[in-house]
């Protein structure tokens, strides 16, 4: 199993970080099921949400993978997005929040 | 830090519930109230009923956008300020949105304390604001939207040095609106003195504004500074100034150009700091028309127009200004506050009211001294209202006034053209023209006034 992440989170939103990274997978989810129908505009919405919010949670590492969705979905590029959606889930299966 | 405004409310607006959780927890955190909205439309609604001092919103939002919510925001509160949050950074973006007026322009991923930075700052000139415009409300009873977009005006120029020229019938509160520009500007610490232009004779209004010097006139057996020097960094509020006669007309606008006062019988000029306010019952444009009034110190004194609208455009405020004058009234003799029974208070709604809130305030009194008991009936308010009040105008003729006055006002804008007026109006040019003939409005009168 690969190597945990650590990331400080400010801990006054320290309970709205489940919820937050419960979304994340959601999301994961949904990006492979947009690329299958093709619906690229709904990809790129998800794709900027994520880039929008990730950082302002404190994972910049999602605002990344949202920036790297959305410019694919505009290039309506799906190899791209199901690369960005592994490493997102990735990325949410090893990252561990600490509220400092 | 305890220096920081803590209290205020924020609409958040977007449509990332993620974003609005995040948003909204960090300003609860620091202290502030948050209401949130996923459109722009809720956002409209939220601000209608809740009243936020500041707005943040996403640009990047399904249906209205976050430029179209800013536009819309602006267009019925102009002073509300407005933070946008886009999630690139697009310098057309943020160029239009500076256009349109917007307070700040953040791009996310956002950070907490910049985001607060902003917050803290913008509601900090809110809450002064705030407290400004309460010296106006204080004395400006209203609910009003009429008197509420007056009083917005006249707290931001309350701001600067400019002179300022209030319109409007007789009674209707010019000079309690001067006042209350003075109580919030920078110069509510010196004198605000008020003249009644009309009321004194020439030469004893020059000399009462410009003072005079010992022996400069029969009767003047000593030096008197003038109205312009008593209110040295003050307010001078110079009331029914389309009264004062031509002669004098001249040596104001000599004043108002230099700065500066000569004392009558003197040789010395005297500069002066004075921010004048003056007021008309008259129509200034009509008498400069005439030949009555000068062109040069009208456009001196009306830098920034204001109007006092007469107290039947302001019909929903009658009720409040009747309980306001009656809890003055129980105050001033130290006695319970009477209450109009409801047909009076009816009649008194409903009434044409030619003296405008001042004969109000006078019928009220009359009302509430002449009452014995705690209720005052109908016919007490028929009797302090004489025959004076006639009755409400019926819908044709309220119809009637309105449009000549909308068309009058259509045909000044578009300088007499025609085609340009009835394109404003939205209605084709037969049309109007068959509008214009019905109230006798001239064309060419206002091409005329035009040129």
């Amino acid at each position: 199993m690969s190597a945990r992440i650590v990331v400080k989170i400010d801990p006054d939103i320290e309970d709205l970080i489940p919820g937050f990274l419960a979304n994340r997978r959601r999301d994961v989810d949904s990006l492979k099921s947009l690329v299958a129908n093709e619906d690229y505009a709904a990809v790129r919405v998800i794709g900027h949400s994520m880039k929008g919010a990730g950082g302002g949670y404190g994972f910049d590492v999602i605002t990344e993978i949202g920036d790297t969705i959305e410019s694919a979905a505009l290039r309506v590029d799906g190899d791209a997005i199901m690369a960005a959606a592994a490493e997102l889930a990735d990325y949410l299966a090893r990252v561990e929040p600490v509220y400092d | 830090m305890a220096d920081q405004i803590t209290t205020g409310t924020v609409l958040i607006v977007d449509d990332d519930e993620d974003m609005l959780r995040l948003v909204a927890t960090w300003l609860n955190h620091a202290g502030y109230a948050t209401h949130t909205a996923t459109t722009g439309a809720d956002a409209l609604t939220r601000i209608a009923i809740s009243r936020p001092d500041v707005v943040i919103t996403d640009l990047f939002m399904e249906g209205m956008n976050g430029l179209a919510l800013l536009t819309k925001i602006h267009a019925s509160n102009p002073l509300l300020p407005v933070i946008m949050l886009s999630g690139q950074a697009q310098i057309p973006d943020a160029v239009q949105a500076t256009h349109l007026g917007t307070a700040a322009f953040l791009t996310k991923p956002i950070a907490k304390e910049q985001l607060l930075k902003e917050v803290r700052q913008h509601l900090a000139t809110a809450t002064v604001r705030r407290g400004r415009k309460g010296i106006f409300a204080e004395r400006l009873i209203h609910r009003s939207a009429l008197i509420s977009e007056l009083i917005e005006q006249s707290e931001l120029l309350a701001q600067s040095d400019v002179s300022v020229f209030i319109a409007g019938e007789t009674g209707t509160g010019k000079e309690v609106l001067a006042h209350a520009i003075h109580d919030a500007s920078p110069r509510r610490e010196r004198p605000f003195i008020g003249i009644n232009c009309g009321a004194i004779p020439e030469q004893l209004l020059e000399s009462e504004l410009f003072g005079h010097e010992k022996g400069a006139f029969t009767g003047a057996h000593n030096r008197h500074d003038g109205l312009f020097l008593a209110a040295d960094g003050g307010t001078l509020f110079l009331d029914e100034i389309g009264d004062m006669p031509h002669g004098l007309q001249v040596k104001l606008l000599r004043v108002l150009q230099d700065l500066q006062v000569r004392p009558v019988g003197s040789t010395k000029s005297v500069p002066i700091n004075v921010r004048v306010i003056s007021a008309t019952h008259h129509d200034l444009e009509a008498l400069v028309k005439a030949g009555e009034f000068r062109d040069d110190l009208y456009y001196r004194l009306n830098v920034i127009p204001l109007r006092m609208p007469s107290l039947v455009e302001r019909r929903e405020d009658i009720a409040l200004l009747l309980e306001h004058f009656l809890a003055r009234h129980a105050e001033k003799v130290h006695g319970l506050k009477k209450r109009f029974e409801p047909d009076a208070l009816e009649y008194l709604t409903a009434a044409a009211w030619p003296g405008n809130v001042r004969q109000l305030m006078n019928a009220v009194e009359l009302c509430a001294t002449l009452t014995a008991g705690g209720i005052i009936p109908l016919a007490m308010a028929m009797r302090a209202l004489r025959e004076e009040s006639g009755s409400m105008q019926t819908l044709k003729e309220a119809r009637e006034d309105f449009e000549k006055k909308y068309l009058i006002s259509v045909m000044r804008v578009a300088n007499g053209n025609v085609a340009t007026a009835a394109r404003i109006a939205g209605r084709n040019r037969t049309e109007f023209y068959k509008l214009l003939g019905t109230y006798g409005i001239e064309a060419g009168e206002f091409r005329a006034a035009a040129e």
